[in-house]
């Protein structure tokens, strides 16, 4: 199979979820007041849902253009991580091509991505076709939702503003690994959602996001300094 | 007009996010702190935005139904592994509850 049908084959549960929650964004950017065209410049400019969600949130709560640009930044620095982690595999891509590829990067095509180079390919193919195909879906499935949101009437009654923190949760439960993990996913919960009740709606995911991995210092204390295996 | 400065300003630092790692070299390497502060960093991000979005869904703070459909996505993503079914199954649960008044 090559490499770009493999994404898709692989992919598609990964890609249907995003058409789900696509679609709920444009549904909630619609009934928050946003334009069908302003919603769907955000799925184009920002291209980050969770980053989309917080920032219908933080309209609401009167924030000015730089606090939600402070918070997308805050939201979305793990894609340094995962970009430097990708660095590897997509370094040997032309500069114009790599403009591209890091457009495409998404917690999705990451986790597709690097499982697909942990397991020895090198093309490039399987992490475009996917992030580009993860693309379409998100754009598409948001300008429908959002042309559909509005007479869609209340969409509380059928859960579906739930569909994003079931995301969130769920992919936490996907990707943690270590007891720290866990540890670290609690504690934030718990904080933002003390900060939250405590009417703290502009703050409380930063405030918790950053403070949260404090735990995994705490846990995990620094190894005894042997370096790595350094011929000597 | 201050959405579009917003979402300008929230795109061109996601991208930056994405784009840097990809174009510069990091000289050197982080101290082991900062590392292990930084591979903590998504998942802290990503469980206190459930976290929020558990305690205060819309206006007001939660009346359980989605403590507990929370609880049921993380349940069906370690079970079975997908994320489809556990964010499907988080939403019914919570459209469930909600319909029986909580």
């Amino acid at each position: 199979m090559s490499p770009a049908r493999a994404a898709l084959s692989e992919g598609w549960p990964v890609l249907l979820t995003s058409v789900f929650i696509g679609a709920t964004y444009g549904v909630l950017a619609r009934q928050s007041g946003l334009s069908v065209l302003e919603a769907s410049g955000s799925s184009l400019i920002v291209f980050a849902g969770a980053a989309q969600f917080a920032t219908i949130g933080l309209l609401k709560a009167g924030a000015t253009p730089l606090e939600i640009g402070a918070s997308v930044l805050l939201i979305n620095l793990r894609h340094l991580l995962m970009a430097a982690s990708l660095r590897p595999y997509l370094e040997r891509a032309s500069l114009v091509r790599r403009l591209g590829l890091a457009y495409i990067l998404t917690d999705e095509a990451f986790a597709m991505g690097i499982g697909w180079f942990r397991r020895g390919h090198r093309d490039l193919a399987y992490y475009a076709t996917f992030g580009t195909t993860l693309w379409l879906c998100w754009n598409g499935s948001t300008i429908a939702g959002a042309v559909l949101g509005a007479g869609i009437g209340d969409p509380t009654r059928y859960g579906i503003d739930f569909a994003i923190t079931a995301c969130f949760a769920a992919i936490v439960a996907l990707g943690a690994r270590h007891r720290s993990d866990v540890a670290v996913a609690l504690a934030a919960a718990l904080v933002a959602g003390a900060l939250k009740l405590a009417g703290a709606s502009v703050v409380a995911v930063v405030i918790a996001g950053a403070l949260a991995p404090v735990v995994a210092l705490v846990m995990r204390a620094p190894q005894p300094a042997v370096e790595p295996t350094e011929a000597t | 007009m201050s959405y579009w400065l917003a979402i300008g300003l929230g795109g061109i630092a996601t991208y930056l996010t994405r784009l840097m790692p990809l174009v510069f070299r990091p000289r050197g390497s982080a101290p082991d702190a900062l590392r292990r502060y930084l591979d903590a960093l998504p998942i802290a991000v990503i469980a206190a935005l459930a976290g929020a979005g558990v305690a205060v869904p819309d206006a007001g703070p939660t009346h359980g139904a989605e403590i507990v459909g929370a609880i049921a996505a993380v349940a069906l993503a370690r079970w079975r592994k997908n994320l489809l079914v556990a964010v499907i199954g988080g939403v019914v649960v919570v459209a469930g509850l909600r319909a029986l008044g909580l």
